[in-house]
């Protein structure tokens, strides 16, 4: 009985309330993935809409029963499908299940410490993010369905109940979810940047971090600036929905009777939204642009170009992500001056961002390139970094934004640039630092093929949507059948939804791969791939601890590749030299200089 | 082997002296975040319309007296454990929490004070400016009472006599939160009385 009860008891701690940054890291990525498969079923839902508006799909009314009466989908349960796939996606995978993963995975592992500063504060984290994803699916089962203002909860529309079948229940739920979800943000910031600040081994300089670790410590403090911030704005919705308050309603009528409200601004809560809001595009993205970074780098078995630049135009790009939020709110009877000057604040972004891609492409130029699932998809969020970016020039500019606000430009733009490009990263990084996770490899073979249809389908649904923006087609539109000027954009409506459907079977790759290799998959090497850093230094069973022994010192940066001595010979033989390698006589440290 | 693991009782202390400081501090900033978005929010409100002033009650001032009074008495407590005063460290920490409970007990006052002169923190009758007043100086609450429990712990602790000079971390930890919880009030008083009131 007592063995039995320590049985127990161990599996509890050890898979479910573990402390150790490792499992969490596991817990993060599972639930992660999972919720941003039921978010990338929910798009294939509404794409069949938009792509054959109208028309009857039986064998979804299988699937969806009465929210797929006689097979066509219903406009409240469109917008609510639209509102819950923006808001997994964002939050859920892209914000806790990348950073979640990696930040915790790769933090004490690559600085060299035995776990997270906190591995109480870890775990509650991990659990606060469990239960708001819990609660965020409940809500779309609750009466009127889920949230379903959009994935920016814009009052009125979620500030009165009254409003819209999605504006009861379900958003008092989503608002509940996110508070949760921003405190689990919050304690797994606070975690990261104590632990990188802190607890660091010896030689661990702050210029001899691998730039994964600069990226997720930035991330961090964005998150701890930013997040604070819409939780300020959500306790505010919450009063006006709730106890009468006025923060953001003013006079209005609904349904011919008079609402008590008045005096308030709905766009106050944009001001407070997107103060957040921008930031979180950065939160989203530097995870994803660190792990590249090392990933190229690794892979071309050459140091990154340019270290310290990289560092530099992060925090530039962090830093300037604060100031040009009014750039999501050009539209709102802002004064034409403040326009210019977030145009201003906007479009420098435009400077880092290309430090950073330049950089990739010189550590890839001449390079001795290993062809892995992960470096493909490494180069894909180059590819998306370059070609999203480019169309924010155009959105940042508010002359030019003006003709093309809330249309399908903005939807083709934001997908490429944030989501294409992190969700590439976090494949990324997945493929790379699978052996680490589950101590064994994935499959090569499934991998480069779920990269080549995943590329080639995003592109298929995301750049023709920049046609469809500029010929003036609405985002949020349940169908566009109505405006006879829409009609011949039909077509490209539905060559977007046949690649979106071919996107989300190409996932099924992924999932396969990933589930069989984590269990039957062949037994990995502690270091597979030939890399500097310290996490290939530890054993490939977990223990909570990572190393047996003292924990390595360090001597050098992470970018030690391929380094020739006079002769053209490779110093020590190999062409790579871990962290954990003293600098010869006469060697400088490349993270130095 | 039993240095080797984080399970080792020395690597926990070592650790909880290296990063309970940081992660108060780094606590704190998000809480002034979340403050600084409240009280922008004002001032974009206000932008809106103007405000109609506000009759800023008395007894804000008095809980602004006894914060600080509170903040005082908590110092004292840790320089008297410093100096190894265990009898004068309960004693202090013991006003504190008076103090904060006396603060808490202003606040209400306040409030009370606000509604009978028909400023309504929501409803009909409420304004944006009354709505504001009431959350911002609630919500300060709301952090004061996780101050106060952090303050138990403390008094327990010293009367346990488990605080010395070489394990002061707990107690530092909580004085700077409550040091903090100080300068917040007397920033948001400052804010209340020359944008609302």
């Amino acid at each position: 009985m007592s063995t039995h009860h320590h049985h127990a008891k161990d599996f509890l701690f050890t898979y479910v309330f573990s402390t150790d940054h490792k499992m969490i890291s596991k817990q993060f990525l599972i639930t992660g993935f999972l919720m941003g498969f039921i978010g990338l079923i929910m798009s294939t839902l509404f794409r069949l809409q938009l792509g054959w508006p109208g028309e009857s799909f039986q064998m979804v009314e299988l699937l969806m029963g009465s929210w797929q009466e006689n097979g066509v989908m219903s406009p409240d349960k469109y917008l609510a499908l639209v509102t819950m796939h923006g808001t997994i996606m964002v939050f859920f995978l892209l914000t806790a299940g990348l950073s979640g993963t990696f930040s915790n995975l790769l933090i004490p592992l690559q600085i060299g410490a035995r776990d997270m500063a906190s591995g109480f504060l870890n775990m509650l984290s991990y659990w606060f993010f469990f239960v708001s994803s819990v609660i965020m699916l409940i809500s779309l089962f609750v009466e009127g369905g889920s949230a379903s203002a959009g994935w920016t909860i814009y009052p009125p529309l979620s500030a009165l109940p009254q409003a819209i079948p999605g504006s009861g229940a379900g958003m008092t739920l989503w608002l509940v979810s996110m508070s949760i979800f921003i405190v689990s943000s919050l304690l797994g910031s606070l975690n990261y940047i104590v632990t990188i600040f802190n607890l660091r081994t010896k030689g661990m300089s702050m210029t001899r971090l691998p730039l994964t670790i600069w990226a997720f410590l930035l991330t961090a403090v964005l998150g701890v600036l930013s997040f604070p911030v819409l939780l300020s704005a959500a306790l505010l919705l919450v009063f006006d929905r709730s106890f009468g308050t006025s923060f953001y309603l003013s006079d209005i009528y609904i349904g011919g009777q008079v609402l008590e409200h008045s005096g308030g601004s709905p766009i106050l809560f944009e001001h407070l939204f997107w103060f957040l809001g921008h930031p979180e595009v950065y939160i989203v993205l530097l995870p994803a642009l660190g792990i590249t970074s090392e990933i190229i780098s690794t892979m071309s078995r050459k140091p990154i170009f340019g270290y310290r630049a990289m560092i530099g135009s992060m925090m530039a790009i962090g830093f300037l992500s604060f100031i040009v939020w009014g750039h999501h709110m050009f539209l709102t009877g802002m004064n034409p001056f403040l326009g210019s000057v977030f145009t201003f604040t906007t479009l420098l972004i435009a400077i880092p961002s290309a430090v950073k891609v330049f950089n990739y492409l010189t550590t890839l130029w001449k390079g001795n390139i290993v062809f892995t699932p992960a470096t493909l998809f490494s180069v894909g969020l180059v590819s998306t970094f370059i070609s999203g970016g480019v169309t924010g020039l155009v959105l940042g500019n508010s002359a030019l934004d003006i003709n093309v606000h809330d249309t399908y430009f903005v939807i083709g733009h934001f997908h490429i640039v944030m989501g294409l490009s992190a969700i590439f990263g976090m494949f990324a990084g997945v493929y790379h630092w699978f052996p680490k996770l589950f101590g064994r490899m994935m499959n090569n073979k499934l991998g480069n093929l779920h990269f080549w249809f995943t590329i080639v389908c995003a592109y298929g649904v995301f750049f023709p949507m920049h046609f469809l923006g500029f010929a003036g087609v609405p985002r949020r539109y349940y169908t566009n059948s109505e405006f006879p000027m829409f009609d011949e954009m039909i077509n490209i409506n539905e060559f977007i939804s046949i690649f979106a459907i071919v996107a989300m079977i190409a996932q099924l790759i992924f999932f396969f791969n990933f589930v069989y290799s984590a269990l039957r998959g062949p037994k990995a090497p502690m270091n597979p791939w030939k890399a500097n850093s310290l996490e290939w230094t530890t054993p490939v069973e977990h223990f909570h601890g990572n190393w047996y022994g003292e924990i390595p010192t360090v001597y050098r940066w992470p970018y030690d590749y391929s380094k020739v001595d006079s002769n053209g010979d490779y110093i020590y033989g190999e062409d790579f030299i871990p962290q954990t390698t003293p600098l010869g006589e006469n060697e400088k440290d490349g993270g130095e200089h | 082997m039993s240095t080797l693991t984080a399970e080792n009782i020395n690597y926990k202390e070592e650790l909880k002296r290296k990063t309970s400081k940081p992660l108060i501090w780094i606590g704190i900033v998000s809480i002034i975040m979340f403050f600084g978005g409240l009280t922008s929010a004002v001032i974009v409100s206000q932008g809106g319309g103007g405000f109609l002033a506000i009759e800023m009650p008395f007894a804000f001032t008095i809980s602004t007296f006894i914060i600080v009074a509170s903040s005082l008495s908590f110092h004292f407590g840790l320089i008297s454990v410093k100096k190894g005063n265990y009898s004068a460290a309960k004693l202090s920490i013991i006003i504190t929490l008076i103090f904060g409970l006396l603060f808490v007990v202003t606040q209400y006052m306040g409030w009370t004070f606000l509604h009978d002169n028909g400023y309504y923190a929501a409803g009909k009758e409420s304004t944006q400016e009354s709505s504001f007043l009431y959350l911002l100086t609630g919500l300060h609450v709301v952090h004061l009472i996780g101050g106060l429990f952090s303050l138990l712990v403390v008094l327990v602790k010293t009367m346990k006599n488990k605080y010395s000079l070489e394990n002061l971390t707990g107690m530092q930890v909580s004085i700077t939160y409550w040091h903090f919880l100080g300068a917040l009030w007397i920033y948001l008083f400052l804010f209340l009385r020359f944008i609302i009131a």
